[in-house]
């Protein structure tokens, strides 16, 4: 047993937000917030690897942005405006570390680097060396722990900031997740096939499915006693039976949602799922949902955003927070009826009933993350 | 003041190796049939990981710098036509992925780190906090070409995997003390690896504000 932890599930840990704030193309997070209840969608027709005459694929890119990597890279104005309030040589401490996590880092300056061999790039070529460029530009101490498990990314260095914080070692932390397209995502994902011409239709009952890619970062201040919300169970669980696809029977989904249940119990809940667009994941989630949680909606916002990969666990997470704080959750845009299953909302509703929500997200190689997220009791 | 105690360790460090002789030295380790697309790291990653008999109660703890650099050199050089197997396997962590799907292991927490000359503690300090019985601590790197002529990929190949405890147990082989303290150093991963190959004691600052203690039980 460790003497630190006591419980995987952190049943109660009382780990609370005391930040958590998102950007994306909308803007921030009060923008993108407002965007989602008004139906609107930031992914448009872009060709895949930027160049003319490349397929068109639905993508969310940041206003004014190209999707070519440059030296510096461009979004670096981005997430300077998004992090200002956590800037500065408070946070990267060891008792207030920090834990960045991406699926792509500037991956997209190797692209770069091997069609223009400028060498500029290079700075940029490893996660080591991008994180490195980030805390000389925000001001940041050294104690920063980097985590990259595609898009549960973002979940696991909520997950290990959270038992920094219960085990005594951390006072606060400091989570940060970013992810910036390139022709390297751009292209895999096209060459995989899964992002095509068709815009993504989240949990649609359809004959073939399809994902769109979104920019974004967000960031979370966990903290043991500020924070008007609480994550109060975080749940890990990887399937390993294949690279790009789940266990057709749903086990995956089931024993990551499993154990939230208890934290759960007696609470009413709605569930923001990971829901890109891809069918057979689709169906496999809408139905551990309403098995585990039959009363709660369900929703799912990549259809407007597009999927923000490693930071699509804070993005989302941020926009979970502002719904609970406003009492309306915005349905899942771009997707109408019919849909794979019943408990789907397709339509914007109001949240005053519910005491929490279940946020979700899931990687390639079958990797899952959940928390539940309350008001602080 | 945190303690882990060793339980088990294997490690490769094949250095220079091509990645065809690590694949020859290796295939007999894995099902037929998973080998071919299996990178490097992932082989040798996974050949130590796996005599560990990983269950889906253990936590893993994989750290990597640079991760699969020679998948991500292929892959760029199919640009414009990129490959949809070279992009999958170049996603990080798939170097510990790639074993524990081709034997079908689940497992319930996966920790991928990457990071600088600070990744072994912070790895270590991800193994500490888990609460599982049994963490498995592993990860190395692969040497590639152009990238590692670049500065941006290991000059060798290695890989280690170590069965951490929270509890001694009866026989273990050694035991890992964290301190929290003032000052700053570092331990890379290549360090960490041949200082475990070869049973060396250590004790030092090895990253912002953590001491490492490393000490051996005599067999």
């Amino acid at each position: 047993m460790n003497p630190f932890v006591a419980s995987s599930g952190l049943s109660n840990a009382n780990i609370r937000l005391a930040a958590c704030e998102c950007i994306t193309p909308f803007g921030n997070t009060e923008a993108t917030f407002a965007a989602l209840l008004q139906n609107q969608i930031a992914l448009q027709s872009l060709p895949v690897c930027g160049n003319t005459g490349d397929d068109l694929v639905p993508l969310a890119l940041f206003p004014g942005h190209a999707l070519q990597s440059t030296a510096s890279p461009r979004w670096l104005p981005v997430v300077q405006k998004l992090l200002a309030p956590v800037s500065g040589s408070e946070w990267g401490t060891a008792r207030r570390p920090i834990y960045i996590t991406s699926s792509n880092f500037c991956i997209g300056n190797l692209v770069a680097y091997q069609q223009t061999k400028d060498r500029a790039h290079l700075a940029y070529g490893s996660p080591a060396l991008c994180v490195e460029w980030l805390r000389r530009e925000l001001g940041w101490g050294r104690s920063i722990t980097t985590f990259s498990h595609a898009c549960v990314s973002a979940h696991i260095g909520l997950l290990q900031a959270s038992r920094a914080i219960q085990s005594g070692l951390a006072d606060e932390a400091l989570v940060f997740t970013f992810d910036f397209l390139s022709p390297f995502v751009t292209g895999g994902f096209h060459a995989l096939k899964i992002l095509n011409s068709n815009f993504p239709a989240p949990y649609a009952a359809k004959a073939t499915g399809s994902i769109g890619l979104g920019e974004g970062a967000g960031y979370t201040v966990l903290s043991r006693d500020r924070g008007e919300f609480a994550i109060k169970a975080q749940s890990h669980y990887n399937e390993l039976h294949h690279f790009t696809s789940n266990q057709p029977d749903g086990s995956g989904f089931r024993s990551c949602l499993g154990p939230l249940s208890e934290a759960a119990a007696g609470k009413r809940i709605w569930f923001k799922g990971h829901g890109t667009g891809t069918l057979d994941a689709a169906r496999l989630e809408a139905e551990t949902v309403s098995a585990i949680f039959p009363e709660a909606p369900l929703v799912g916002w990549k259809g407007s955003l597009g999927h923000t990969l490693g930071s699509c666990g804070i993005v989302e997470l941020a926009l979970a927070a502002a719904a609970l704080r406003s009492g309306k959750t915005p349905g899942t845009v771009g997707t109408t009826h019919p849909t794979t299953l019943h408990n789907v909302a397709t339509d914007a509703f109001d949240n005053t009933p519910f005491e929490g929500v279940v946020c979700a997200s899931n990687a390639f190689g079958g990797a899952h993350a959940a928390l539940l997220l309350t008001r602080h009791d | 003041m945190i303690d882990l105690f060793i339980q088990a360790i294997r490690t490769d460090l094949p250095e220079t190796e091509s990645p065809q002789q690590t694949r020859d030295r290796l295939k007999s380790a894995f099902p037929v049939g998973s080998v071919r697309r299996m990178t490097q790291l992932g082989l040798l990653v996974g050949a130590t990981l796996k005599d560990l008999q990983p269950v889906p109660e253990d936590t893993v703890v994989y750290a990597t710098s640079f991760g699969e650099s020679r998948a991500i050199e292929s892959y760029l050089e199919s640009f414009p036509g990129p490959s949809p197997t070279l992009f999958q396997t170049s996603i990080h962590p798939s170097g510990v992925q790639q074993c524990l799907i081709g034997i079908q292991q689940p497992i319930g927490e996966l920790f991928p780190l990457s990071g600088g000359a600070e990744l072994t503690i912070q790895a270590l300090l991800v193994a500490a906090l888990a609460p599982s019985p049994r963490v498995i601590f592993c990860g190395g790197e692969e040497r590639a070409t152009w990238l590692t002529e670049q500065g941006v990929a290991s000059e060798y190949s290695f890989a280690f995997a170590c069965a951490l405890t929270h509890s001694p147990g009866s026989a273990p082989l050694g035991k890992i003390t964290l301190k929290q303290v003032s000052g700053a150093g570092s331990f890379p991963l290549y360090d960490w690896c041949r200082t475990l190959q070869e049973r060396l004691p250590f004790s030092a600052i090895a990253a912002e504000g953590w001491q490492l203690q490393l000490d051996w039980f005599p067999a």
